[in-house]
Formats: structure tokens, sequence, C-alpha cells
């Protein structure tokens, strides 16, 4: 084999052994560093999956939703309304929907009906949610259903079941599909289904839906023409996606900075501890870096053994921060973080938090935790490395 | 000549208020296989002086040329590399890492080298056999005896195979029969073809038999009695 | 946009290597200030310990350097969600002007880095450090870019606000039939292949033949070729094969190729893409070097092995940017 290299891995078994030997003193290191880069980690997966919940809302949101609304309270729209939107240049389509709760008494459930129709332009992506069967597709009476409601009911695939209308008349439905579990924050209480089939369930007139949806190519538009809306139609509240996403943005905003910047400080006091151990070489080191200096290693060699330390020191750490951090959030729901959190609760009723954690998570981890503690413990390094070679002689 | 000084002067903080000569004009020639004793108080400059034929730092003036490499003002690195080669360190109380096993203390000269564990280990056993210590292999360096603490340090002195060994008061700290035990290896090694450096002023050592000569360092000169 | 994780990171990053930057750099101009070889002196001695520290310094340097492009781009990705209208990282760099300029300042840096610590690696081969003052000279001329770098990032996060409207690839990446608005236009689809295959083939054959019989001009020949190549190939992966791998006609963009919908196939192809370029021209670079003391022989190894590793990296680049070009072609696809 090469020597250079087999050098180097010489170096790293030395390293190895050198902090093994050292168990006590890195061990509460690696404990400490796995304690910060757990608090950061926690935090970062819980912004990442209520961040994506934001995004996948928003995803289905309409540019502009109209509602009707008469004596302050929300109520059906005529399908008349949209054609008065037809002059309005910039509208890409106007959908009615149906997007309603439905209350089963008997399981003390809510569930969420939408009801939509097959112009509308993300059909596709919902149609893509679903495992076993296509939305809206067959006959009368097909309905698509989220996890949450096929375990509640008992439902599999092509099941028969049936609702109350609220003249308490039931409506039979079959199972087309199921939603996919991955999109299961956004669909694990709906009820999908055309919006006919949503009509008579609630006993909406053909000629009204709960709500319009209005559609937008360019983006920049939004705002003109939500005010050119508003005053055509006098009666409705309009929303715009950008409203929403402000919304967003203001609960969630202070909130991951403030966190951020305490997240911050902890990282530091725990950089000066680095440098501090890092720095504070004790006799007993430096008579050995003395001794391997003497035997032949080089001032780059003692530099790569402490790169390696303290490279394995921060993986070790990392890891096990990292892995804390993701049960944390994962399976106990980030209870460390309730307190800041709290508010949360309101953009979605059961939010659980299962962040998807991709490479990108974990090299934004890395270069908030590992990059400062690397940086901090090189000088630390390079004067370990100078201790000069004749001070093992007797002098 | 294996080892060559040619008016050699070592000066710390050159040109400083507090300049010091540790070296001047010295001039030695050690051929293959001998064994030479560097004799003289404490900051008399042998420590210097064998610091340069150990090719931990160069002469700030003055050629030393040891086994057949020109110590010019080098920088460190070449020193290193031309040290781990040519010389094994024998060391005043041994400089053993107490929490390294035997085994790992002695092959340590190796791993600069790129050697293999396998090659390692190998070397070290036929030194450990050699010297006696192969029962304490995997034993904390911390937690052997003396004398066999004594035989870890030779074999690791050893353990590159280098062509000259240097012993910096080696029996400063023994008894006297394990400084007897020492020379008498010492004596083994330079009939086996090593050249051997010794810095002391013990008679134990200065007057031992196999010592081919004994150079008195006095002030940073050679003394010639 | 300063209170979000990936700014901070980004900006702590930049902190990290502004600060070693800075410590290396004094190291620069003590050694070009006091660094006399031939000295036995208590400085001299602290000079060459330094050396150590600021090879170090720099080595670390290159690697947040290279931890901070990919958290840009990664970042960049990131913003799109807040930023209106922009739909992957390309809209977010383009939010305002500073994100693509800070961009390539970063690639830059990657590059500059390197090469430094080729030289300094090449000149403690030669027992009287020949390289010493140039390297150190050139070390002190890495801080302006580390400083613009550290600059234009502050101005690019400190310009992003989520109203701000920006567009994104679909417009200015638009297809060459769309006309007028695009960016990196090169000729047609065809033409740009074409030139991007001859380039290669012909580094493949300039390195083949200069590994059998070394010449000074074929070498700074393939030094400039694969300057070029890089620039091309850039063009060639937005243009053309960007969008055979997502399998979309009208999606170019450099940037979705690191996702992992993609299968991270963007971090293999700029990988070998950069590691062979690095390679292939520092192998040109490192030419005047050979006339330093002691380092003829040093450096003639290293153009060696420097044009070996960048033909292989070029290979493997050739395969992974062509695989999904070719899947479609063979199954029935039209240009």
């Amino acid at each position: 084999m090469n020597s250079a290299l087999e050098k180097h891995l010489n170096i790293l078994d030395y390293a190895l052994s050198a902090l093994w030997r050292h168990r006590l003193k890195n061990g509460g290191i690696v404990v400490v560093f796995a304690a910060v880069i757990f608090l950061v980690a926690s935090f970062q997966l819980v912004t990442t999956a209520l961040t994506e919940t934001a995004g996948k809302v928003l995803a289905v949101t309409p540019e502009i939703t109209i509602q009707r609304m008469s004596a302050g309270r929300q109520e059906a729209i005529p399908l008349a309304y949209a054609e008065k939107l037809h002059d309005i240049f910039g509208i890409r389509a106007v959908v009615p929907r149906v997007w309603g709760y439905y209350f089963d008494e008997v399981r003390g459930a809510n569930y969420t009906v939408l009801g939509v129709s097959a112009d509308m332009p993300q059909a596709d992506e919902l149609s893509r949610a679903v495992v076993g069967g296509v939305m809206g597709s067959g006959g009368q009476g097909k309905v698509v259903v989220g996890r949450a409601v096929s375990q509640a009911l008992q439902l599999q695939p092509g099941q028969l079941f049936s609702l109350f209308r609220p003249n308490l008349s039931l409506k039979a439905m079959t199972v087309a599909g199921i939603f996919r579990p991955e999109t299961d924050l956004l669909t694990a209480d709906l009820i999908a289904m055309p919006l006919v089939e949503a009509r008579d369930l609630f006993l909406i007139p053909a000629s009204k839906a709960t709500d319009l949806c209005v559609y937008i190519s360019n983006p920049a538009e939004i705002g003109t023409i939500a005010e050119k809306i508003s005053k055509l139609l006098p009666d409705t509240r309009v929303l715009t996606r950008p409203q929403i996403q402000k919304t967003y943005q203001v609960v969630f905003g202070w909130r991951s900075g403030f966190a951020s910047v305490c997240l911050l400080a902890a990282l530091a006091a725990f950089a000066i501890l680095a440098w501090d151990k890092a720095s504070g070489l004790s006799p007993e080191e430096r008579r050995e870096i003395a001794i391997l200096k003497i035997l032949g290693w080089e001032t780059a060699d003692v530099l790569a053994m402490r790169f390696w330390e303290g490279g394995l020191v921060a993986g070790l750490a990392f890891l096990l921060g990292c892995t804390l951090a993701y049960l944390h959030v994962v399976f106990f729901g980030a209870s460390l973080f309730r307190p800041v959190l709290v508010g949360w609760s309101v953009l979605h009723p059961a939010l659980s938090l299962a962040p998807h954690v991709t490479l990108k998570e974990v090299l934004l981890l890395l270069a908030f935790t590992v990059v400062p503690y690397l940086a901090v413990t090189v000088v630390p390094a390079w004067r370990a490395a100078s201790v000069p070679a004749e001070s093992a002689l007797s002098g | 000549m294996l080892i060559e000084l040619d008016s050699v002067s070592k000066i710390y903080n050159q040109g400083q208020p507090n300049e010091v000569r540790a070296l001047s004009e010295v001039s030695l020639a050690i051929p293959p296989q001998t064994m030479v004793c560097l004799k003289g108080p404490s900051g008399s400059g042998k420590s210097t002086l064998l610091s340069i034929i150990g090719c931990i730092f160069a002469p700030t003036s003055g050629r030393a040329t040891i086994a057949g490499k020109a110590l010019a003002r080098l920088p460190d690195r070449f020193l290193t590399v031309h040290r781990r080669a040519t010389i094994g360190f024998i060391f005043q109380r041994f400089n053993i890492l107490p929490a390294l096993s035997v085994v790992d203390n002695i092959t340590l000269p190796l791993l600069p080298l790129g050697i293999s564990p396998k090659v390692r280990r190998e070397r070290a056993v036929i030194l450990m056999d050699q010297l006696a210590i192969r029962h304490r292999e995997h034993f904390p360096a911390g937690q052997v005896s003396g004398g066999e603490l004594q035989r870890v340090a030779i074999a690791r002195a050893l353990v590159n195979d280098p062509p000259i060994i240097l012993a910096d008061e080696p029996t400063a700290h023994l008894d006297s029969r394990l400084s007897s035990e020492f020379m008498q290896i010492m004596a083994d090694l330079k009939h086996a073809g090593k050249t051997i450096v010794i810095t002391s002023h013990d008679p134990l050592v200065t007057e031992h038999p196999a010592i081919d000569r004994v150079v008195g360092v006095k002030d940073g000169r050679i003394d010639v009695p | 946009m300063f209170l979000n994780a990936w700014s901070l990171a980004l900006t702590l990053t930049s902190i990290a290597g502004i600060v070693l930057g800075g410590i290396a750099c004094r190291t620069a101009i003590r050694v070009l200030r006091h660094w006399n070889p031939a000295s036995d002196s208590e400085l001299q001695i602290r000079l060459e310990g330094e050396i150590w520290l600021s090879s170090t310094l720099v080595a670390y340097g290159l690697g947040f350097q290279i931890v901070s492009l990919i958290l840009f781009v990664l970042a960049a990705d990131e913003f799109c969600k807040v930023i209106v209208g922009a739909m992957c990282a390309t809209g977010s760099l383009l939010a305002n002007s500073y994100g693509m300029p800070a961009l390539l300042v970063k690639l830059v840096g990657v590059f500059f880095y390197g090469f430094w610590i080729v030289l300094h690696q090449l000149d403690i081969r030669s027992e009287s450090y020949p390289l010493v003052r140039t390297k150190y000279l050139y070390l002190l001329l890495l801080y302006p870019l580390m400083a613009a770098d550290v600059t234009l990032q502050t101005l690019y996060i400190a310009g992003l606000k989520p109203d701000i409207i920006t567009s994104c690839c679909a417009v200015v990446f638009a297809a060459a039939t769309g006309g007028g608005t695009n960016l990196l236009t090169l000729g047609s689809e065809n033409l740009q292949l074409l030139l991007y295959y001859l380039t290669m083939v012909l580094l493949l054959g300039l390195g083949g033949l200069l590994l059998w019989r070394w010449n000074r001009w074929l070498q700074a020949l393939y030094a400039v070729g694969w300057f070029w190549f890089f620039g091309l190939a850039l063009v060639v992966i937005t243009n053309v094969i960007s969008s055979y791998i997502y399998a979309m006609p009208y999606h170019h963009c450099p940037f979705c190729l690191l996702k992992p919908e993609y299968h991270y196939i963007g971090f293999a192809i700029y990988g070998t893409l950069i590691g062979g370029a690095f390679l292939g021209s520092s192998a040109g670079l490192v030419e005047p070097c050979k006339r330093r003391a002691g380092l003829a022989e040093v450096v003639a190894s290293y153009q060696k092995r420097a044009v070996q590793i960048s033909l292989i990296l070029l290979l493997l680049f050739a395969a992974l940017t062509s695989y999904h070009y070719l899947l479609y072609m063979a199954s029935g696809g039209e240009v």
C-alpha cells in the first residue's frame, strides 16, 4: 500500500487510541457538545417540519379565495359570481369549491370534506397523493379518504359507507382510494370527492359552492386583481395567498429568530469551553507530544492527529445529538419546546411533527455546530503541535 | 565517518541581548561501529551537541554531516525525516508513555514511517524476544518493572533499525545492577554494528571497556585533557 | 433576512473563515517581512512553525469554503419558499443583484484556496522552501477575495425580502425557441452538445498525449482547455443536460440537480467537474515552479498525477452527464 496513506492510517489509529486513553475528558466534551447539538438540531427539525406544513398548506391554496359574507358570517356563494370576474385580465381560472366540516356524532370526530371540480388546476396534485385509485374517477359516490378517516371508520378501498345529510337521510359512498401517508399533515382527516357529491352531502344547491378559487398566472398581479374583485363583489371576503403566507411568517418569525439567537449563545458558550479545553496543555500532553516529535513525527503529523481527534469528537457528538433530537421531535413531539411553539396548533389541529430529513438539513446542522468547533480548536491544536522535540531531552 | 562535525557552533537567540553561545567551533568525527561517551557537567553544551548529532536541530554555523546528510540550516521537517530513519533515542528516565502498552511504545517510531500494523508488530516481536520482554507485550508500560522498562526503551530505539543510537543520561536514575546490564546490551549492539553515543558522567559508563572514546565537553567546547 | 437558520449558518461559516484567514494573513505578513532561511534566530524558527499553522488554516478555510458553497446553493433553494415567485434556487439567487456574484466568488474561492494548498504542498518538498514568498504573497491576495465573499453574501441576505417578487428559471433560462430573455444562449441545443463532446474528446486526447510525451505548450493548452470546458459544461448542464435529468423539457436549472429527488446526482456531477477542472488547470499553472530550486522533479510528478486524475474525473463526469441523455435517446426520444 501507498506509504503516505499508511502513515495517515497510523496517525488515525493513534488518534483513536489517544481518545480512548483520555476517555473521561473527551467523553465530557462529547456529552456537552452533543447536548448543544441536540438543542440546535431539535429546533431546526421542528422548524423544518413546520415550514413544510406551511408549504404544503400553501401549495394547495389558490392565489385568491372568495367567500360570500352575510351578517358577518360565511355563506354559500352563487356560481354566478364567477361570471362577473370574466372581464378581469390576468385570471387563469375561477373554480368553485366546497370546503366544509362533517361532525361524526358516533365517534365524536370532525372530518374535513373537500369537493373539487375536475377543472381545478391542482386536481392532478391531489390525484398523485392517492394510493389505489384515481381522484374523481369512476361512477357516482366515489370518494378518497385520508388515513385517519379510514382508520376511524375502518374503511378499505372499494368499501361502501354512508354519511348523514343535514336532513338525516343517508348518503352512500364508495372508497376509491386512500391518501398516501406522506401527505398525512394535510389529508389525515380529509374526505375528498367530486364537487357534485359534496353538494349532495351538504344539500347545497347546484348553483352554489362554499367558495370560489381564483387562479392567477402572474403572482405579481395578485394584489391588484384581489382589489378589483373586492370592488366588483362587495359582499365577499377576498383572501390572497400572500396574506396567508404573511400570517405564517408573523406567527413564526420572531419566535424562530429569538430561539436561534439563544441557541447561538449556547453554541458560543460551548465554543469557549472547547477552546479552553483544547488550549490547556497538561505537562503529560506536552511530554507525549515532545516524545512523538523526537521519535520522528512531523508538526504536520501531530496536527493531523489533533484534527482526527477533534473530528472524531465532533462526529460522535453530532451523531449522538442528531439522533436524540430526531427521537425528541418525532416521538416526543418536541416536548421541550412546547412553550415556544404554542400557537402552532392554531394552524393545524393535531400537528404531528414528521420532519423530512435530507442531506440539506444535515449539512446545515454541520455548519452550525462542527464548523465552529473545528475553527475554535485549530489554533490550540497548532500550539500543541509546536512543542519542540528537544524538550524530550534532559537539557 | 558516520558522524562528522566540522567547527560547529550553536548560538541561541542570535543578535539579541539574551544571546547564548551553547557550542563554539566543535569538531568531532565518529567512525561507524564505535561507542562514544560525551562527558560534562550540565550546561556544558553536551545536550546541544547531542541534539545536533540527533538531527533535532542544525548548527548555527559549521558543517555537520550525519549518516551522509549535511545538516545546514534546514527546515525542521527535513531534519525529522532524516532523524526518523537514522537515529534511535534512549532517554533519561526512558520517556516511555505509561498508558500505552509495551508493544505500542516500542512501535511508536514506526507510525510516521508509514509501516503497517502487521509489519510493526513483527518487528517488535523480534526485539521483544531478543530482550526477553515478550511476556509483557500487552502490559501498560506504566506497570512493568524498571529493568523491563529499560529494555522497552532499548527496543524502541532499535525498532526502526537505525545506524546510530543516542542515549541521553541513560543511567542517571538506575541502580548499578541495571546500569551495568544496560551497558552490556549497548556493548552487544556495538558488536552488532551500531554506532552509539552516550551522554553521561556516571563512571560505570565512562569507564566501561566497550567505550572507545570519552569526549569531554566544557563551556561549549571539546575539552582536551 | 438574517433571523433564519440558513442565513445564520452561512454567516457563521463566513465569520469562522474570515477569522482563520485573518490569522493566516498575520503569519503571511510576518513571513514576508522577516523570512530569512539562513538565519538561526528564534524568530525564524517561530516562523517555520507558523508555516504549519497557516497551511492548516488555509486547509480548513478550503473545507469551510466548500461547505459554504454548498450551503449557499441549498440556502437559496430554501429561501425560494418565502420569496414570492421563486420556484427554486435560481429564483432566489436572482432575487437581488448580489446572489449570483456571491455564488461566483464562492466558486472562485474554492479554486484559489485549492491552488494555494497545491503550492504549499510543492513548496515543502524542497529543502529551501523556494516558494515561500510567492505563496504568502498569494495568501495575502486571497484576503480581499474572502472579504468580497463575505460582503456579497451579507448584502445578498440583507437584500432578501419575502415580499419582493422575483422571476425563476422558467423565465430566465427559457428555451431558446422562446427568444429574447435567454440568459445563456449558445446556439441550438445540438450545437451546444456537439461543442461539449468535441471539447471533451479533445481534452481526453490532449491528456493522453501529455501522459505519453510531455510538452510545455501542450500542458498550457490542456490547462486552458479545462477552463474553457468548465464554463462550457456549466452552460450545457443548465441549458441541455439538466432537463434530460429532470425529464422535463422546460425545466432548465443548474441547482435542482443537488436535490434528493434526483438522487443528489448534482453533487457527483459538480464534484467531478470542479475536481477535474481544478487538477487539469493546476497542472498547467504550476509549470513556472519547475524553475525553482529542487522543485523540477516534484512539480513534474505532481503534473503527471494531476493529469491522470483529471482524465479519470473527466470520464466519470462524461458518464454522469450523458447517462440520462443516452437513456432518453435509447428509449426512442426525439432530438
